[in-house]
């Protein structure tokens, strides 16, 4: 491990990037879907001299641009300071494979601000036609960042064949095109483009809910209706878009999600599938909300519906991603670097010559709780913590060191049958720094340690 | 057309006409607190998934000496069972807290004035009933849990002077919690209560659909050609369909995340395990028999504390009588401080029930 961990107690490291992220994500589809919204309903404006229209999208504009220029930049930013924290290893990975892929989104996403910027301060003062295509360079600009970072996401999920070949030689570029235009790469950005569609909907009807004036309560109902009409196609596609994802995934991903539909009716099933559960659930409740609270009867839609139905989406969204993480796991680049970014070309350099003195950021001589510490942090936190979420005191229940030394000897063996394989890493060091995270895993167990106690002591 | 055909036969043959016309009559008032309308409806929607799932429930569960072997194949053995029961529970205390927040929301608003003074008291009888479904439900799967919950929540009536440990006895069938306890509960569970919740909740209907929704003072003070409303049927009726799909999908959501497990078989003779309390919708009481129970100790103690609680709710239910009129007089923001009161003190016995 060549960087130093962020300790971060309670909710742990991977819930920072995941909060920042679904935020992010939340605001950067609508950024998308609407920027493709607000183009389209400006063109039927014109072409079907709907002139009412303008001071209802003018509004709309109004809060896409705050949303998608504020909060999403900078929320933005805050998922590559939380991520370059988290994981640095995977981020280096994937700067380096990425980085022509990188420049090229923020070309794109200089665009769309300007754009965005350009299109709201210039309504009535351009011609028509102009102001129309700033909108469509928006639309594109901002689609083509979807584009490239669709590619760096789902190549975690499915680096693709070709690159993982040539992964640690030193020669990953070559393979830019293959690891970008890897097997999930289609169906994820089929998947995204349909919830950015959705969310410029709802979006859309967050605006329409807060027009209150009179004279304007004819177009509102007219403009709900068609806002709403944008959920169709997750509604419809939402199956195909899994379906595709499904037989685009690495078989062993394949395997867990098969192994969890078919335990359901046991009650047996894995966490993937609950949340994948969640995540067509919520679609399909997102879908018939809006077509209850908007649709049916357009004039009784009011802001507050249309956060409710923004909330189901957050839910919808977040299981998804949840999800996605999940089926990664153990890893957090498939098949080449775990979860705890120790790459697996890794594992027998630091089964013999040892995972601490690879490691530059700890002491040379540690005391053994204090070695145990330094195991835990490299080791351990990037997914859990050790009273917060997925608590180690509370999952180690008491055990006592020679339970706790059959659990790590389970852990680091890695055999094929072993349960946890399909979704922890192995753990790797030499017998005596096993046996110093044996030792300090014992005192968490009983709740007899103080947070980075030993550790900061050694230091 | 085939369908509009088949509508209209319909119409005509089962006298919809004058149903879709009461239901046409009724109208919603639209204003900033409109939120709060959706909570009977919640409580009622949840009720009956409740019905539904309890229904399925029984057809594989055994009160009396098998009641814990059989909950254990409803919730591991059979398909879906962990489904049934998962749901049966979590709508269950979304159920009583949708209740909790309907009745504050209608005693915020003021809607247990004339003339819907039956609505309230009808109102308060539904919740007690579904405190008591609650009460015998859980015991029902007669885990180690449920049994000392159970057990410790019995104190709460054998707390009632003089009329309270015969009542106690008699739900449990002897002095202990025991499987003839469970096939009481369970027929009160199944045949009792909805017997009197179900024509109770049709008279509680009867006088939502008559008087209609109440608006709040702030709103009744507003000329009648400001305040704005929506027809019931259709248009409020397809808002209630929204928020229940929601609410189905928020609790298939806790019932796929957080499915209900079962613990240990019940042993009488075990020690309790560290910390077991009622459900939380008993917290507040529970909490109230201790506290009070520091200052005066004993059975003394035990019988202050319920009388106290018996009078507050006495009062509670009473508040109509109080406060009547649809004037801003004194009395009415009275009883306004002392619902707020109520409200603070569930709510703070409640959490200390938790940590004490």
């Amino acid at each position: 491990m060549n960087y130093p961990v962020w300790d971060v107690p309670g909710v742990g490291g991977p819930w920072v990037i995941g909060i920042i992220s679904i935020f992010h994500v939340l605001i950067a589809w609508f950024a998308v879907g609407g920027g493709i919204y607000l183009p389209y309903a400006e063109r039927k404006l014109y072409r079907e001299g709907r002139e009412e229209w303008l001071p209802v999208l003018k509004k709309h504009s109004r809060m896409f641009l705050v949303l998608t220029g504020v909060f999403g930049a900078v929320s933005g930013v805050g998922i590559w300071f939380a991520i370059g924290l988290v994981q640095p290893e995977a981020t280096s990975t994937l700067i380096h494979n990425f980085v022509f892929g990188w420049a090229i989104e923020w070309v794109f996403f200089v665009i769309e601000l300007a754009a965005a910027a350009v299109y709201y301060y210039t309504w009535d003062r351009i011609p028509r036609e102009l102001h129309l295509k700033v909108g469509w360079l928006y639309a594109i600009s901002s689609f083509l960042t979807l584009v490239i970072i669709n590619g760096i996401l789902s190549f975690m999920m499915t680096p693709s064949q070709a690159w993982l070949n040539v992964a640690g030689t030193g020669t990953e570029a070559s393979q830019f095109w293959a690891a970008f235009f890897n097997p999930t790469y289609f169906p994820s950005l089929f998947m995204r483009t349909l919830a950015c569609l959705s969310l410029a909907g709802i979006y859309a009807l967050i605006t329409y809910g807060r027009v209150t004036d009179e004279a304007l309560q004819a177009t509102r109902t007219v403009m709900v209706r068609w806002s709403a009409k944008w959920l169709i196609p997750m509604a419809l596609l939402l199956p195909v878009g899994l379906g595709w994802m499904y037989v685009t995934m690495e078989p062993e991903s394949r395997e867990i999600m098969s192994l969890g539909f078919s335990t359901i009716g046991s009650g047996l099933f894995t966490q993937v599938t609950r949340i994948s559960m969640m995540t067509v659930l919520t679609t399909v409740t997102v879908a018939g909300a809006v077509y209850f609270f908007a649709f049916l009867f357009p004039r009784d839609l009011t802001a507050g519906h249309a956060f409710a139905l923004l909330g189901l989406a957050a839910i919808a969204t977040s299981s998804t991603e949840y999800a996605r993480e999940t089926i990664r796991k153990p890893y957090v680049i498939q098949e080449h670097m775990y979860s705890n970014s120790i790459r697996m070309n890794e594992v027998e350099k630091y089964n013999t010559e040892g995972y601490l003195v690879n490691s530059k950021w700890n002491p040379p001589q540690m005391e053994p709780v204090a070695k145990g510490e330094a195991m835990f942090r490299g080791q351990c936190m990037s997914c859990h913590t050790r009273s917060g979420y997925r608590s180690m005191e509370r999952l180690l229940q008491k055990r006592d060191r020679k339970a706790i030394d059959q659990l790590l000897q389970t852990l680091h063996d890695f055999e094929p049958d072993s349960p946890y394989r399909k979704y922890m890493p192995p753990l790797v060091g030499t017998q005596d720094e096993r046996d110093s995270l044996a030792v300090y895993l014992e005192k968490l167990s009983l709740g007899k340690t103080e947070p980075a106690l030993a550790l900061n002591a050694a230091r | 057309m085939k369908l509009e055909t088949l509508k209209a036969d319909l119409v005509e043959r089962l006298g919809l006409e004058e149903a879709i016309k009461l239901a046409g009559k009724k109208t919603v008032p639209v204003h900033k607190h409109t939120f709060w309308y959706f909570w009977g409806g919640i409580s009622l929607f949840s009720f009956l998934i409740q019905v539904v799932t309890g229904i399925l429930l029984m057809v594989y569960y055994r009160p009396g000496p098998e009641a814990y072997e059989s909950v254990r194949q409803i919730t591991y053995q059979i398909q879906f069972g962990w489904l049934i029961r998962s749901v049966h529970n979590w709508s269950a205390n979304f159920f009583l807290f949708s209740v909790f927040v309907h009745m504050f929301s209608v005693f915020l608003m003021k809607a247990y004035r004339r003339p819907r003074e039956v609505g309230w008291y009808s109102g308060i009888a539904l919740l007690l009933l579904g405190l008591t479904f609650g009460f015998s439900g859980y015991l029902l799967p007669m885990d180690e849990l449920s049994f000392f919950a159970t057990k410790v929540g019995m104190e709460i009536p054998n707390a009632i002077p003089i009329i309270g440990p015969p009542i106690a006895n008699l739900l449990r069938g002897g002095l202990e919690v025991n499987e003839f306890t469970v096939q009481r509960f369970f027929a009160l569970h199944v045949v009792i209560l909805p017997l009197l919740y179900m024509p109770l909740l049709g008279l509680h209907l009867w006088m939502v659909q008559k008087h209609g929704n109440a608006a709040p003072p702030s709103e009744e003070a507003k000329e009648p050609s400001q305040r704005k409303t929506m027809p019931f049927f259709p248009n409020f009726v397809a808002q209630d369909l929204g928020v229940w799909l929601i609410v189905l999908n928020l609790i298939s959501l806790l019932a796929a995340l957080f499915p209900w497990q079962l613990g240990p078989q019940a042993d009488p003779l075990a020690a309790a395990p560290e910390g077991i309390h009622p459900e939380w919708y008993f917290m507040s009481q529970f909490a109230m028999l201790k506290l009070i129970g520091r200052v005066i100790p004993g059975l003394a103690g035990e019988a202050a504390a319920m009388t106290l609680f018996t009078l507050g709710l006495v009062l509670w239910a009473m508040i109509p009588v109080f406060d009547k009129d649809k004037t801003n007089t004194k009395r009415s923001r009275q009883v306004l401080y002392f619902g707020i009161f109520v409200i603070l003190v569930l709510l703070s016995t409640t959490f200390m029930g938790f940590v004490i």
